[in-house]
C-alpha cells in the first residue's frame, strides 16, 4: 500500500479587494484539508454546490497555489517544483472536467485535440502519431473514424470520451476527475462509468471523483470524502458504512432510491448554507444542526486522523 | 382533471413530439420522465398553451382541462386560465423571476391579476402562501429582490407565485434541477404536502428516475419526442415492459449490492431531425429484430400499464 497522493492542511483563502464604500473581505474555500489517497483506490469527494470540492481538485493538481498546506505526488512535495518541473509532472497527474464542451477546442479536430497534450510537454508518442491517436480512441471506445470531425459534431457523451482521451495521452497514474458525469443523460453517465471503471482495471488508475450525487460516489468509489463549506467533515472508509457526521445523515437522507417501494418520508433539513464569507464560529454546520450543544458553537470540530473512521463533530452518530 | 390524446406538435415541417396521451386526477401527482430532448418540455409547454412563443403549434390531438378543450382555445381565455387555475414551475428560478422588482410585487400581481383582489388583499396572501412554503419571516421577504435569497428559496418564491391564485394542476418543469440535494428534498417535500392539502393534480418533468420514484403516483417514459410507456410507479419500476425503460433503470447505481455494474446504453439519444424509422430506440435496443426498424409500434396493454413496443414485456 503506496500512498499516490498525501495531502496535508491543505487551504485556500479567496480574497476580494476592498474599496472605498467596502471592506475586503476573505473566504476559505478550502480549510484544512487532509487525506491519504492510496495508489490503486478510488476516492470520492461529496459535497453540495459551493463547499470547495472543485477547489481541492485545482488545488492538488497545483492549478491554483494553495494559501497554506502541502501536497505530495509519489512521496514528493509539489510546492518545491520549479514551473518546468511542475509540467513534467502534470504528465502524471491529470483532470477530467465536468463540461466537455469548453474543455475541448472548438477549431481542433478530434485527432489534434487528443495529441494536444504531447504538444504542450514537447514530446512524441512511442509509434507514429496516426497510431496513437486510433490507440487513444480506441481505449475510451471511439470509432477511430471519428479522428478528422470537430466536436460540434459530437454528442456530450463522445465529447466527455474525448475529454478523458486527452487526459490518459501522457499515460497518467492519478486522474482528477470532475463531475465528469454531470452535464450528461443517465444512459450516457451510465456508459462513461463503466468505461472509467474498465480503464482504471486496465490501466491501474488511482482517482480522486468529485462529485455532488451521492448514489454515484456509492456505486463508483472505495473511500468517500463529504465536504461542508470548505472542510472536509467525515471520511467514509468505506461505502457502506453509516454516517456518523449529521450532515452526511442528512445527504443520504436526502437522496432518494429508484424504487417506489423504498420511499421515504423526507425531514428537511432547516435553515440555509451560510455564506462563506461570514463563517460562524465553532462548527459550520451547527446552526441547522438537531444535535448542536453550546461547544458546537464555539469550538471547531476537528477531524480525527487517528480513527478508522473519522469525523469532524462533537456529537457524532 | 387534465387529459392528454395524442398530443402531437410541430414546428415548421418538424415534429419533435407526438402520440403523447395520458390523464391525470385531483390529488394525483402523474411523473413525466425521459432524457434530453425527448419531448417533456414541449409536453409541458402545450399544455400551457405557450408554443406559440417558439414558434411551435399543436397539429392534432387534444387536451381536455376540467372538461374544456385547450387546442382550439383563444389567447385571451387562456390567458385567464394560465398562471390561475393553470400553474407552471419552471426549471431554472433564476429567469422565472424580475431581477428588478422587489419580491412581494411579483407575487402579488398573480392574485390581482387572477382573483380580482386589491394590493392589500393581494399582499396579505402573499404572506400567507410565503407562509405556507415555510419561509421564514415571509414579510421581510416581500421587500428583498431576487438576487439577495439563495436558489432554493427562489424556488420557493417560483412555486409562491403558481400558488397564489389557487390552480387545480400545476405544471413542475424540472423544479429542482438546479438545486443542491439537501435543497430538492425540501421542495421535493413541499410539492408533495400542497398534492395532499390542496388536492392539487401535479404534472411532474423530470429526467431523475429517483425524484420520480420517491413521489409519483402514474408515470410517463418519454423517448424521442413519443411516450412509449406509461402505468402505475410500481409497475414502471418493477415490471417495466419497454426494453427503454428497463434500460433506463439499469443506469441508475442503486448501491444496494457490491457487485452491481452499470452499463449504459449504447449510443446516443436521437436529436428530432434525425429519428430514426420504426422504433425510435431501435438502433439503441439490445432486443430489436428486422420489424423493430421499418413499423411503429402501438401500445401493448398489461394491466394498468402499457409499452409502444413490438416485443412488450418478452424481454427482461
Amino acid at each position: 500500500m503506496t500512498n499516490k497522493l498525501e495531502v496535508r492542511n491543505l487551504s485556500k483563502r479567496f480574497t476580494i479587494s476592498g474599496g472605498p464604500f467596502r471592506k475586503a473581505r476573505a473566504m476559505h474555500a478550502v480549510n484544512d484539508v487532509s487525506f491519504d489517497l492510496v495508489s490503486g483506490r478510488v476516492v470520492g469527494v461529496v459535497g453540495e454546490s459551493g463547499c470547495g470540492k472543485s477547489t481541492l481538485a485545482r488545488l492538488i493538481l497545483r492549478l491554483i497555489e494553495p494559501s497554506n498546506g502541502s501536497v505530495k505526488l509519489d512521496g514528493s512535495d509539489l510546492r518545491a517544483k520549479t514551473p518546468a518541473q511542475m509540467r513534467a509532472l502534470r504528465a502524471d497527474m491529470q483532470m477530467v472536467f465536468q463540461d466537455p464542451y469548453s474543455a475541448i477546442d472548438p477549431r481542433y479536430t478530434i485527432a489534434r485535440a487528443v495529441m494536444e497534450p504531447f504538444e504542450v510537454q514537447g514530446r512524441k508518442p512511442t509509434g507514429t502519431e496516426e497510431e496513437e491517436v486510433d490507440k487513444l480512441l480506441n481505449m475510451v471506445g471511439l470509432n477511430p473514424g471519428l479522428a478528422s470531425s470537430f466536436p460540434h459534431q459530437l454528442s456530450g457523451g463522445q465529447k466527455q470520451r474525448v475529454g478523458i482521451a486527452r487526459a490518459l495521452a501522457l499515460r497518467p497514474s492519478l486522474l482528477v476527475l470532475d463531475e465528469p458525469t454531470a452535464s450528461l443523460d443517465v444512459s450516457v453517465q451510465a456508459q462513461i462509468i463503466s468505461l472509467l471503471e474498465q480503464l482504471r482495471d486496465d490501466l491501474g488508475l488511482t482517482y480522486l471523483f468529485i462529485s455532488h450525487d451521492l448514489s454515484l460516489v456509492r456505486y463508483f468509489c472505495d473511500e468517500i470524502m463529504v465536504m461542508y463549506l470548505g472542510r472536509v467533515v467525515e471520511a467514509l472508509p468505506d461505502t457502506n458504512a453509516a454516517a456518523r457526521h449529521p450532515y452526511t445523515a442528512t445527504l443520504m437522507d436526502s437522496t432518494f432510491a429508484p424504487d417506489p417501494k423504498l420511499r421515504r418520508i423526507i425531514a428537511p433539513l432547516e435553515g440555509e448554507v451560510p455564506s462563506p464569507f461570514d463563517l460562524p464560529p465553532g462548527c459550520a454546520f451547527a446552526e441547522r444542526c438537531p444535535r448542536a450543544a453550546a461547544i458546537c458553537r464555539n469550538e471547531t470540530p476537528i477531524l480525527s486522523t487517528q480513527d478508522s473512521h473519522p469525523v469532524a463533530c462533537h456529537h457524532p452518530l | 382533471m387534465l387529459e392528454v390524446r395524442d398530443l402531437e406538435v410541430a414546428f415548421g415541417p418538424i415534429a419533435p413530439l407526438s402520440g403523447v396521451s395520458f390523464s391525470l386526477a385531483k390529488g394525483e401527482t402523474l411523473g413525466i420522465v425521459g432524457e434530453s430532448g425527448s419531448g417533456k418540455s414541449l409536453t409541458a409547454m402545450s399544455i400551457m398553451g405557450l408554443l406559440p412563443l417558439s414558434g411551435g403549434r399543436i397539429t392534432a390531438g387534444s387536451i381536455i382541462f376540467d372538461g374544456q378543450e385547450l387546442t382550439t382555445l383563444a389567447e385571451p381565455v387562456y390567458r385567464k386560465l394560465r398562471g390561475g387555475r393553470l400553474g407552471l414551475i419552471t426549471q431554472n428560478p433564476m429567469t422565472s423571476l424580475d431581477p428588478l422588482q422587489k419580491i412581494g410585487p411579483q407575487v402579488d400581481v398573480v392574485a390581482k391579476l387572477h382573483l380580482g383582489m386589491t394590493s392589500r388583499e393581494a399582499r396579505a396572501r402573499t404572506i400567507e402562501i410565503l407562509g405556507t412554503l415555510r419561509i421564514p419571516e415571509p414579510k421581510t421577504i416581500c421587500d428583498r429582490y431576487p438576487h439577495q435569497m439563495s436558489g432554493g428559496m427562489k424556488q420557493r418564491i417560483v412555486i409562491a407565485m403558481a400558488l397564489a391564485a389557487d390552480p387545480d394542476v400545476l405544471v413542475a418543469d424540472e423544479p429542482t434541477t438546479a438545486l443542491d440535494v439537501t435543497v430538492q428534498a425540501q421542495i421535493i417535500r413541499l410539492l408533495d404536502d400542497l398534492v395532499k392539502k390542496r388536492d392539487l393534480a401535479l404534472v411532474l418533468i423530470t429526467h431523475d428516475m429517483s425524484v420520480v420514484a420517491q413521489t409519483c403516483d402514474k408515470v410517463v417514459v418519454m423517448y424521442a419526442g413519443r411516450a412509449i410507456e406509461h402505468g402505475p410507479v410500481e409497475d414502471i419500476f418493477h415490471a417495466p415492459q419497454h426494453p427503454y425503460t428497463q434500460a433506463l433503470i439499469g443506469c441508475i447505481p442503486k448501491g444496494l449490492s457490491e457487485d452491481e455494474h452499470l452499463t449504459g446504453i449504447p449510443g446516443t439519444v436521437p436529436t428530432v431531425v434525425n429519428y430514426p424509422k420504426g422504433c425510435a430506440f431501435h438502433p439503441r435496443c439490445k432486443a430489436a429484430q428486422a420489424i423493430c426498424s421499418t413499423d411503429r409500434p402501438g401500445f401493448v396493454t398489461k394491466g394498468q400499464s402499457a409499452a409502444a413496443c413490438h416485443f412488450a414485456g418478452a424481454v427482461q
